[in-house]
């Protein structure tokens, strides 16, 4: 009866599903952490942030998370580019110099995006790149600065 | 009291008891501490929920002031209006800037109807007051809550980009701020969102679920969440701090206790009710313990041994039981025996000798016979234990020891040549040595025989030395008989011998009236309804001799039981017993009169029995 209602492509796809639906709920209370560190890549806290990018204006962040998230609110100057959608051309239009300090950043220590974002940076040759962590929960629960739109 | 009047089994009983009442009395005690315990667990929990309830509401607020703050911090016409205030140079528009401090109260802001805005008001990078709204609370101080601008002032660098909430007391009762930077990471001043927390207050019963009533410090109700609260709930008090630790608010939960409290009662009925059954149940098993292993081998030794004492010195105690029990037994087995022994080695003596010895009480009753008496006059030992001095002797023995001078009895024994009349009815001549002895306090005689023959005399002095012997030997033997009665089955009834002199004589005459009832009662009950003679009762029953005299069989003894005038004056009382009921045994199915009668008569006549034999005891 399953055959006649779909058609073979329809059901791998409804299996496929399926199945990511079962893994998510698996594997909801089993969120990964972030690694502790990334070889070459500095970890900072919120406050550090504050002074790097009060002594460094040009300092340029990412925030790798999703758009909805960032819109909610966002550390002052931060620039959203889902670590999904990062490409060389894109971090290379923001820095075309790979030697100056980028910082990442996400929704904190369970989030993998920043993390993913930086290992693509270092791929493409960034040399000063900067990791915050503990990320926008960090952030929010010191109670520092965020821009809402 | 008297110690003796307690038993073992009243002592145990009385002392379980108390064990019982005291395990129950604290059961209750128990159980109404833990009712007390678990309603204070009950105040503090809902105290905790209370306090964890605050916080959260206090979260909700802080939440949403600081999302106020964050986006008129970041409004550039509000950073160019404060910054215009800047310097020494003060060119700022005060106007203008009020005014967009009222914005937010006159078009409204996300979650406008969450917090009950009261004020929002500007400071310079020095904390000091540049603006405020107009709109909203009036009459505030001008200047900063004390607790937030003293954390400001200790804050380092990188701190003072952080919001700062605080609940604090102001004239006019609490208020909730939040200081955030206007300017974001580049400040240029501060802002300060002040709400009213009594707003919010209601959300605290939305969390606890419970009936909330919200009051000031001085006492005035200012809110609760509307639920009603009945008899059944216990208030508990919560008083939520400002930050800088004064007083804000007293807050009263109402815990509902009526499930609490019908739950307690039920946990404790059953837990109880539970407890006593066990304590019961132990009770019980710890007294059939004491039944199975004390109770009842003490009932049974002391059973034995009241049968011990009474004569049957064959039987011995029952040592099955515990230790101290067995060896109780043992013990008194052990001393019965020793009795037993002594008793038999002071008869064995007077039966070695080959003369007839005897002694006669007062009633010239037969009170003791060695074995010579019983084969000189043909007698058995149960028959002659029944007949008196003129069954045995034709001669008047105290009418010959009254006449006999003291020449005739050199050494207090008189000397003659006594006629016998043997069971068969022939009567023989034999010697005799007569001697008065004290039986029982009381004059009787002693009396030694020897047959006279015409080639052999014995000698007086040999009967006066047997007499003597027999006399102490008798002393001895009467003493412990009198003890222990029955003990020696050659000794007649000495049972009322101690009791005072006209007390005896009234319970002899009482009881020899019973004796001859009974006896008539269960012969004519034996003639009547089995149409038996009563030569048949003597044979069959067994208790009675039959003596043949002249080749004519008699039953002198039983003959002298149914007759008042000639009835022995110490009757073996048993034997009556004995008979009345053998006779209701063999009529058993009757209901004539005179066997109802033997009946009420044997009942009347055991409780005569009873009543003399605790008496003597």
């Amino acid at each position: 009866m399953f055959s006649f209602l779909f058609s073979q492509h329809h059901q791998r796809i409804i299996i496929a599903s399926i199945s990511l639906l079962f893994s998510s709920v698996l594997c909801a209370d089993q969120k990964p952490y972030a690694p502790e560190n990334i070889q070459d890549v500095t970890i900072v806290s919120a406050e550090e942030v504050i002074d790097m990018i009060l002594a460094n204006p040009d300092l340029i962040v990412v925030d790798s998370r999703k758009k909805t998230e960032y819109q909610k609110g966002h550390i002052e100057g931060a620039i959203n580019i889902l670590n999904t959608r990062l490409t060389s051309e894109d971090l290379g239009r923001i820095s075309p110099d790979k030697s100056k300090a980028i910082l990442f950043y996400c929704n904190g220590t369970r989030c993998l995006r920043s993390s993913d974002s930086i290992k693509k940076a270092k791929k493409w040759g960034y040399q000063n790149l900067i990791w915050f962590r503990g990320g926008w929960k960090e952030w929010t629960e010191k109670r520092l600065p965020a821009v809402t739109e | 009291m008297k110690i003796e009047s307690l038993s073992i089994k009243s002592s145990t009983i009385a002392i379980f008891s108390m064990i019982g009442i005291t395990a129950i009395v604290l059961s209750l005690f128990a159980g109404t501490y833990f009712k007390q315990a678990a309603l204070d667990a009950q105040m503090t929990s809902l105290s905790r929920v209370i306090e964890v309830a605050s916080q959260e509401m206090l979260k909700k607020v802080r939440n949403r002031t600081f999302d106020l703050g964050m986006k008129l911090s970041h409004s550039r016409e509000l950073i160019s209006a404060v910054n215009s205030f800047k310097g020494t140079n003060n060119t700022g528009d005060k106007e203008q800037l009020v005014k967009l401090l009222d914005d937010p109260f006159v078009n409204g802001f996300v979650g406008v109807y969450e917090i009950d805005l009261n004020k929002i008001r500007v400071y310079n990078m020095d904390m000091e007051l540049v603006a405020q709204s107009s709109a909203g609370r009036k009459n505030l101080e001008d200047k900063l809550a004390g607790y937030i601008s003293t954390v400001v002032s200790n804050r380092k660098a990188p701190d003072r980009l952080k919001a700062i909430d605080a609940l604090w007391m102001s004239a006019q009762g609490p208020l909730f701020s939040t200081l955030v930077p206007l300017g974001g990471l580049r400040p240029v001043g501060y802002l300060e969102i002040v709400v009213n927390p009594v707003f919010n207050l209601p959300d605290i019963g939305k969390i606890t679920k419970t009936p909330v009533h919200f009051y000031s410090m001085s006492g005035k109700q200012l809110d609760s969440n509307d639920q009603e609260v009945t008899s059944g709930y216990l208030p508990v008090a919560f008083t939520l701090l400002a930050s800088d630790g004064e007083p804000a608010f007293k807050i009263i939960g109402y815990e509902n206790i009526s499930e609490l409290s019908s739950e307690m009662d039920q946990t404790q009925t059953v837990t109880i009710t539970g407890f006593l059954l066990l304590s019961l149940s132990t009770l019980l098993f710890a007294l059939w313990l004491f039944n199975r292993f004390l109770f009842t081998p003490v009932s049974r030794m002391i059973g034995d041994m009241e049968r011990i004492t009474r004569g049957k010195l064959e039987l011995t105690v029952n040592n099955k039981g515990l230790r101290e029990f067995h060896i109780f037994a043992d013990a008194f087995n052990s001393m019965t025996e020793q009795v037993r022994m002594r008793t038999n080695d002071l008869q064995r003596l007077l039966d070695l000798d080959d003369s007839a010895l005897m002694c006669f009480d007062h009633d010239n009753e037969a009170v003791y016979f060695n074995e010579g008496a019983t084969s000189l006059f043909g007698y058995s030992s149960d028959e002659i234990i029944d007949l008196d001095i003129a069954d045995l002797f034709t001669d008047d023995i105290s009418s010959l020891l009254s006449g006999a001078d003291s020449d005739e009895m050199p050494r207090g024994s008189l000397h003659t040549v006594l006629n016998c009349k043997h069971k068969d009815g022939h009567v023989f001549q034999s010697n005799a040595s007569i001697n008065t002895v004290d039986v029982m306090g009381q004059s009787g005689f002693a009396i030694a025989l020897t047959i006279k023959t015409n080639d052999e005399d014995v000698p007086s002095s040999q009967n006066d030395q047997r007499l003597n012997a027999v006399e102490q030997t008798l002393s001895s033997l009467l003493t412990f008989a009198q003890e222990n009665p029955g003990v020696i089955p050659g000794l007649g009834n000495l049972g009322l011998a101690d009791i005072g002199d006209s007390e005896t004589v009234s319970q002899k005459s009482l009881l020899r009236e019973h004796v001859v009832k009974v006896m008539n009662l269960a012969l004519a009950c034996w003639e009547h309804e089995l149409g038996k003679t009563k030569l048949e009762l003597a044979e069959e029953s067994n208790i009675w001799p039959v003596y043949m005299d002249k080749s004519t069989p008699t039953t002198r003894t039983l003959d002298k039981y149914l007759n008042i005038d000639i009835c022995p004056k110490n009757p073996r009382s048993q034997r009556a017993v004995d008979t009345a009921e053998f006779v209701l045994r063999n009529a058993s199915n009757s209901k004539k009169v005179k066997c109802k009668e033997l009946q009420e008569a044997l009942d009347a006549f055991r409780q005569l029995l009873s009543g003399i034999k605790s008496l003597s005891s």
